[in-house]
Order: structure tokens, then sequence, then C-alpha cells
């Protein structure tokens, strides 16, 4: 996880763990690190690493039940909706970049089919 | 009290190999010059008389013999203790600024030490004293041998007396000052000499405490300290107030006893509240 | 907490500390910046009771006292152990004064700064002896933990691994102050802030905070305190 200074850290921690449940690598119910593991292998203080824990908590994606580790929620839901809002902020952020060069639709929609079939293709092979 | 200890035994161990060099050399000079200084007596001896063609009789007579006190008063005898008594003054400043200067400022780990700052000031006291005792005792176990040494080496003939070591440290100016022969030679030798000690001590607090206004203070503090430990000397001198020899030296324990006392409160007081690291 | 009320102290006619206050939670790491000046180092060495100063410091509600130092621990960035020890020496030096002492921490702490026993304390490197020091100072089971400059004058493999150290265990639940002039390697590591020039505090905030409500970095705002 690369930090950026500018964005609150433990928000940073929670949209890396978003990411790593879109791509499966967290799947429905696996236990995640301590607070202790997560903060030495993100480079991150055990405090933030524990506010993280908190907000994930908040936002239903990870539980605890006493005495036990945390675990990722088995909520079907709440992980459809997690892959929503990663995919949402992602094209956000590409309509955000690609708005000012006023690119027609279908031009632009075929580029990105191209583009994209290209990398995942290249992603293949390698 | 056990923190007071090992800081005793610390303070005496970082001392230990110049402490150990200081006895060493004590007893191969002393020893040396028991030897060396007894071959040229005699070597003397003869020449006189083979020169002068005396019997050793007649030699003695007219020159007399040689006894310790001869060896005594050579500096290959008194200079270590000379030597051992400049290096301990010496420590007495370096014990405390050694911790301050130089690459490694061991004076951070000392004052966070769990003790208080008084068991550090009295520890460092109590190792530079110690280490004055241990000298002195030593001078006192190899004299015997010394004296035994000498005695073999020497004809009978010309040997003017065996002197017992008492004998020698009572004609001997520097022993007798260092190994007191009554207890109240032993209370003014040492209380006097703790006394200057703590004086020091406080005033080297002052200089850490204050810096260069700290050095004027210190200076200050140490002829107030004198002053006041001396108002009867000074008094006798200039006739105010006459004391019978008893009343006087009571009078300079007294005294002593408040001096060291302030000072060694005082000079406590600094390195708890004053020194700067 | 760490509680530093209205401190000052002059060295000769000049101001080191003018009225500083501020206050470090325990469980948090703050930083002490400032760009010139010497007062941040005064300031811990105050805190330690190692120089005299006006105003008070409480820690938890208590002014310093000897046993404190069962509580509180110092690093500072200079050797604090004799040149003449050895590494060994030196933690046998420490678990004979401190009963706070934890030789199963000391020896992770060993470990994870690959430092050896038997070299001699005058043979560390600068990167070296800045590990021996917060090996010490860690490896005492106290509440806070003061740093002084623990990152300057080393080399960069150096300042990785003590870094590291804040994102460790090592440091959980105990308070923790360092000082240091440029915050770039440990940004991200830390929880307060408290920006210090000529002797006083300029601004004092929680870094997750000024994050999430002004989008601004440390450095952001050290450019702005600074340059105006």
């Amino acid at each position: 996880m690369n930090v950026n200074t500018r964005e609150p850290v433990y928000l940073q921690v929670v949209r890396h763990f978003k990411e790593q449940i879109a791509i499966g690598k967290f799947v429905a119910g696996q236990e995640i690190p301590s607070r202790r593991e997560l903060a030495a292998s993100l480079n991150i203080n055990p405090n933030t690493a524990q506010k993280a824990y908190k907000e994930m908590e908040e936002q239903g994606l990870i539980h605890t039940e006493r005495n036990f580790p945390s675990q990722i929620t088995t909520n079907e839901t709440v992980l459809q909706a997690v892959r929503q809002e990663l995919i949402l902020a992602a094209v956000d952020s590409f309509v955000d970049a690609i708005r000012p060069i006023n690119v027609p639709v279908d031009e632009l929609l075929r580029v990105v089919k191209e583009k994209y079939s290209e990398e995942i293709r290249e992603g293949e092979e390698e | 009290m056990m923190r007071y200890l090992k800081l005793v035994n610390f303070e005496i161990n970082r001392f230990s190999k110049i402490y150990l060099s200081l006895l060493l050399i004590t007893l191969v000079s002393q020893f040396a010059g028991v030897i060396i200084v007894t071959n040229s007596l005699l070597n003397d001896a003869r020449k006189i008389m083979s020169e002068e063609k005396l019997s050793e009789a007649a030699y003695i007579t007219n020159y007399g013999g040689i006894d310790f006190t001869h060896i005594a008063n050579t500096l290959l005898f008194q200079g270590p203790i000379a030597l051992s008594a400049v290096a301990l003054i010496f420590y007495i400043f370096l014990i405390w600024y050694r911790d301050w200067f130089g690459k490694n400022t061991f004076i951070y780990r000392l004052l966070m030490l769990p003790t208080s700052r008084l068991s550090i000031y009295l520890s460092k006291a109590t190792a530079i004293f110690l280490m004055v005792l241990g000298l002195i005792a030593w001078q006192i176990i190899i004299l015997p041998m010394e004296n035994a040494l000498f005695d073999s080496r020497v004809p009978e003939a010309f040997l003017n007396m065996e002197m017992s070591s008492a004998g020698i440290i009572k004609f001997n100016p520097v022993l007798n000052l260092i190994i007191p022969t009554t207890f109240t030679q032993f209370l003014l030798s040492y209380g006097i000499g703790l006394m200057v000690m703590a004086i020091l001590f406080t005033a080297i607090m002052f200089e850490r405490s204050f810096r260069i206004k700290g050095i004027i203070l210190g200076l200050v503090y140490c002829g107030i300290a004198a002053a006041l430990f001396l108002t009867p000397v000074f008094a006798m001198a200039s006739d105010v107030f006459y004391f019978y020899p008893g009343e006087l030296v009571g009078t300079l324990i007294a005294l002593g006893i408040i001096v060291t006392g302030i000072s060694i409160w005082l000079g406590s007081w600094l390195l708890k509240n004053r020194v700067t690291v | 907490m760490i509680e530093v009320k209205k401190i000052s102290k002059n060295y000769g006619r000049k101001k080191i500390l003018d009225g500083v206050s501020f206050t470090a939670n325990k469980g948090e790491v703050t930083c002490l910046i400032g760009i010139n000046g010497v007062g941040k180092t005064t300031t811990l060495k105050a805190i330690m009771g190692l120089t005299p100063y006006k105003g008070e410091i409480l820690i938890d509600d208590q002014k310093m006292t000897k046993d404190s130092y069962e509580k509180i621990t110092f690093i500072p960035d200079a050797p604090t152990m004799l040149p003449q020890m050895t590494v060994k020496q030196a933690m046998v030096f420490m678990e004979d004064f401190y009963t706070s002492w934890n030789t199963e921490r000391a020896n992770q702490l060993m470990g994870f700064f690959k430092l050896k026993e038997e070299t001699p304390i005058s043979e560390l490197s600068k990167g070296n002896t800045a590990k021996l020091n917060l090996m010490l100072g860690l490896s005492l089971d106290v509440d806070y933990v003061l740093m002084d400059e623990p990152f300057s004058g080393i080399d960069m493999f150096s300042r990785e691994q003590i870094a590291d150290v804040f994102a460790s265990h090592l440091i959980e639940d105990r308070g923790v102050i360092i000082t240091t002039h440029e915050i770039g390697d440990i940004e991200h590591l830390i929880d307060k802030v408290i920006l210090l020039d000529n002797g006083t505090v300029l601004k004092e905030f929680n870094t997750e905070e000024m994050r999430e409500e002004e989008g601004k970095s440390v450095v952001d705002v050290m450019r702005e305190v600074y340059q105006s």
C-alpha cells in the first residue's frame, strides 16, 4: 500500500481492504490479521490500524466476536456493494480526467474497450 | 541501597585499570627503591672504605650505618605515593567530568537511573574514599615486606637498627601523614580529606549548574567553607579567643562535620534540581 | 498523559523555551517538529528532569520523581553507555538498575536490529549506536518513550529499520514523543504534531484529523506555518 499523506491513513487502509475483497484476496468469513500484524505489514502506526478496523466494523465489512480474531463479513450484500463502490470510484475519477477533452461517448467507449482488452491480454501473457 | 552499592561497585570498576596500575607502580617502584638504594649505599660505603682504608667498624663510627629511613626518603619510595595522591585528586574532578564530556555522554544514563541523585553523588564520593583507603592499606601491607627485604640485604654490621613498621611510619613525615597512628589523627587526616572532597564536589556541581558563573560561585563556596572550618584557628591566631588543644580539635571536628554535611546537601541538591545535562 | 504547562527556559539571555504547552497521550506518537533552534531537545530534557525550567510538567498527573524513570525513558541521539562496554555489558547494566527491564523484549530487539552482544560500543557506527540506544530504551517496560532525533545523521537502511519500530508492537500502547527536523520518513506514522519555533508552539494538531478535515499533509502544514 502506498500511503498518500494528504488523505487519512485509516481510510486508505479501509480502501486497501476493499480492494483485497474485490479481487478475491479476502473472501467471506476469512480471518484478517491482528491490528499489530496489519500495522507491521502495511508499515503504519498500530493506532491507525486500530482506527481502520473500527471504521470497517462500522461499515459492516468485518465483524469480531469476543476473544476471536476479526473476520471478513459473510453478508453478500455488503461484499457486492464493495465491488460496486470500487468500480464507481474508479470510473468517477476516470470521467473526471477525460471530461475536459470532450470526447464523444461512442469513440470513448471504443477506445476504452480496445485498451482494456489489450491490457487484459497482456496481463494474461505475462 | 542496593542501587547505591551497585553504583559504588560500578564507579570503582571504571577506574580499576588505572587504580591497579597505581598499586603496581607503587609495588615495583618501592621494591626497586629498596634494592637500588641499598646497593648504592653499600657500594658508596665500600668505596669510601677502600679509598680511606677503613675497617667496617671504623667506617660506621665515622659515617654511621644505614637504616630504612634512608630508603623511605627517596624518590623511588615517595614518588608513587605522590603520584597516587595526585591521580586521586585529579580523579575527584574526572569522576564527574568524564560523564559529561567525550563522545559518550554517560551522564544521561546516570541521571536517568531510578535512584536518588544523592545516591549518585555519594556513590562517587564513596568510590574515591574507598580507593584512598585501599592505597593506604596497600602501603601498610607492602611496607613490612620492603622492610624485611631491606634487613635481609644489608650486612648486620652496616645496619643501624632493625626498624619496626610503626617506627618507619613515625620517622617519615609523608608516611606519618597518610597512615595515622592515633584515632584523633585519623579523624583529622581523613575527616579533612572527606570534607575537602565534598567541598570540591559541590564546587563542581556549581560549575555544572551555572557554567561560567558557576565557576565563580564554586570558588566563593570553597572560600566560605574553608573560612568556616578554620574560624577557630583564625580566632586563636589573632588572639581573639584561646582554645585548649582538646577543645580546638573538638571544635574543628564539629565544624568539619557541619561543613561536610552542608556540602553534601548542597551538592546533591544542585545535582537534583539545577544541573543541566 | 504527559502535560507540559507553560514551560520556559533561558540559556544566558537567550530564550530557548518561552511558555511552551502541549500534551502527549499514552498510546500515541507525538512529534515535536522545529526547523531551527534547540527547543525540541531542551523540552525532552525538561520532561526527563535533566535540566531546570520554569513552569510545570506532569506525567500521569504526577511530578517527576526518581521512580518515574521506571515509567518514562529518554533515548538521546548520542551514545549513553561507556565506550569500553560491550553491547552485552550495556544490557547487563540496564538489567541491574531497572526493575522494568524486559529481557525477552531486549532479545527481540537485538534480533530486529541485528546487533551483536560482543561488539564493543566504541566500534558501533552512528546508525548502530542509534539502534543500540533504541534497543536499550524500548526494552524497558515503560509507559512513555522520548526519542531525540532518531533519524538524524544515519544511513537510509537504518532509518527504514527505525521507522519500522513505529509500525510495530514495540511502541504499542506506549506514549511516544519524538523530535525531528525532517518529517519525511515517518509522516504517516505519527498521531500528533507540535510545531515549535523560537521557543513557542506555533501549531498543535492531530495528523489524521488534519488530513480528514483539510486534506493537508504534515509537510503542507509546515510549509504554511513556517513560511508565513
